[in-house]
């Protein structure tokens, strides 16, 4: 009688051993195919370097590690990295809770009517506009980089929160009243979980946009951060220095993709990954 | 035990020539531990009374008192679908509903509740992995855990397949009799009613109270049993004469 037990515990133990198995050498595959892009990008880089082009017009990738080396030395990167999340977290910040209100307050019509152009005009008007605009009136000043971030995204987050706001689930909310759940357990437990992958989607598109407007403009006018420091090495033909800042850049954005916005996802979207793996 | 009292109950949606009358002028009187289902066809107006009993809407005129011992009752809501939060676990969908849920005992109560709707080793799933009559299940323990004097439930049965139907309908009651729980069922399957209830109150399109109905036979009911086919068949008849089957 106790066999078939046994049998079926086993069996389990070995289905789970081989979902098990499967998944790892999913991972190894998916790593390997990744790093091989890296290694053959790379190999290219090194070989056109001196070879199809001139080593002064395109620097390989090991001198281009040195250099970032040298600037990490100097004590350039930091102050350039720091000048620019200022202007990016202050424009951006700024920029989320415009589009947030304008979305919110959007749902009534009239406003609808009074932002609707103006929305439609921060979606498709290229950032490069507003940052010859604002180089031209503000000149080196904060303002000008912070108001080029607001105009280029605040269009992305309102969007997002309007069509949030709009689908609110209605027959949720209705359950919490008639369970009497006060008005901010609702907003809490039902409103803002609603809104949290609409919220997201603003940030995570308009922030990506930001930090390329952000640069732009330091390139334009400003006197520091990194689109400034690519400005100076390109004046001065360091390429070498302006591949490196590029650099910083991806690895930069690879962070916030792979660390910050997937932590980020992982702690608030953990239910649909579960959702999903079931 | 509970007292509802429904007087000149009205209600009625839209403006001019969009007003649809809902409710007409409905009366009834529901006391103690019973299960009471209202039936009617679609458009009746029975929902619209669940609702504005359980004040999710307010009447257009008219009075709705529900008290437990001279103070107001408490009382809990089964929907048609489920509606749990996504978002949140088996368990934290029914902490969400009570009022103090940080409390022991009360995350105990929930326990309690899942284990009688046998989904006690569910508590950390999300809605989104569970079946659709586990989900309903779990909607029934939310609704048990607050304790209420009253329970309302809208054809919480009704998206479900006939074998699970059946299976949380014998539950339900074993539920209603171990509670002493005042029940109010909105429903459009006669057979359901006839299979659950006390007390049968009719409602016709137009939202007019048409009939009260005691089905006076003990409990469980089983739909092949001979007297509660001969009660079907007389609610249904009564359908019939108030022309109320669908064609």
């Amino acid at each position: 009688m106790v066999t078939p037990v046994i049998e079926e515990q086993t069996s389990r133990t070995t289905e789970e051993e081989l979902a098990k198995q499967a998944r790892r050498k999913e991972l190894i595959s998916r790593w390997f195919w990744r790093i091989m892009g890296y290694v053959v990008f790379l190999g290219l880089w090194e070989f056109a370097s001196g070879r199809v082009l001139e080593e002064n017009l395109l620097p390989g990738p090991i001198r281009v590690f040195q250099t970032l080396g040298d600037l990490w030395a100097d004590g350039t990167v930091l102050p350039a990295f720091g000048a620019t999340l200022t202007r990016l977290f202050i424009g951006f910040g700024l920029s989320f809770l415009v589009g947030t209100i304008v979305g919110v307050i959007s749902q009534n019509r009239w406003w609808d009517g009074f932002f609707k152009d103006a929305t439609i005009i921060s979606l498709t008007a290229p950032g490069l506009i507003w940052v010859l605009i604002t180089a031209v009136i503000f000149g080196n000043r904060i303002y000008g980089p912070l108001i080029a971030i607001i105009l280029t995204t605040f269009g992305l987050v309102t969007i997002n929160v309007y069509e949030g706001v709009r689908s609110l689930p209605k027959d949720l909310i209705d359950m919490g009243k008639a369970f009497h759940v006060p008005n901010a357990g609702i907003q809490r437990n039902v409103v803002l979980p609603h809104l949290a992958p609409f919220l997201f989607t603003g940030l995570r598109f308009g922030f990506s946009i930001a930090w390329k407007v952000t640069v732009l403009t330091e390139i334009f006018a400003s006197s520091s951060g990194i689109g400034f420091q690519m400005r100076i090495a390109q004046t001065l033909f360091k390429q070498d220095e302006v591949l490196t800042w590029i650099l910083l850049f991806f690895f930069f954005a690879l962070f916030l993709e792979k660390v910050v916005l997937q932590a980020f996802e992982r702690r608030y979207f953990r239910w649909r990954q579960a959702v999903e793996a079931a | 035990m509970a007292d509802i009292k429904v007087e000149h109950l009205h209600k009625e949606f839209g403006l001019g020539d969009d007003k649809v009358v809902a409710l007409e002028d409905v009366n009834l009187e529901i006391s103690g531990h019973v299960f009471v289902s209202i039936v009617g066809p679609s458009g009746c107006g029975k929902s619209t009374l669940l609702n504005i009993m359980s004040q999710i809407e307010t009447p257009t005129s008219g009075i709705v008192s529900i008290t437990q011992d001279n103070r107001e009752a408490l009382r809990g809501y089964v929907f048609q679908a489920a509606r749990l939060l996504p978002w949140r676990t088996v368990m934290d969908n029914l902490l969400f509903v009570q009022d103090d849920p940080g409390d022991a005992a009360t995350q105990e109560r929930c326990q309690r509740y899942l284990d009688m709707v046998q989904l006690g080793d569910k508590t950390e799933k999300f809605p989104g992995e569970l079946s659709g009559g586990m989900q309903q299940r779990v909607g029934i323990a939310r609704a048990f855990s607050v304790e209420p004097d009253v329970l309302f439930m809208d054809e919480p049965f009704s998206h479900l397949d006939a074998i699970t139907a059946r299976t949380l309908r014998a539950e339900l009651h074993e539920m209603w009799k171990a509670t002493g729980k005042t029940i109010v069922f909105v429903t459009h399957d006669v057979g359901e009613a006839v299979e659950l209830s006390n007390r049968i109150v009719v409602f016709s399109k137009g939202g007019t109270l048409e009939d009260d109905i005691t089905i006076d036979l003990p409990f469980p009911r089983d739909p092949a049993d001979e007297k509660v086919a001969v009660n079907k068949a007389a609610v249904l008849k009564k359908f019939e004469e108030l022309d109320l089957v669908a064609t």
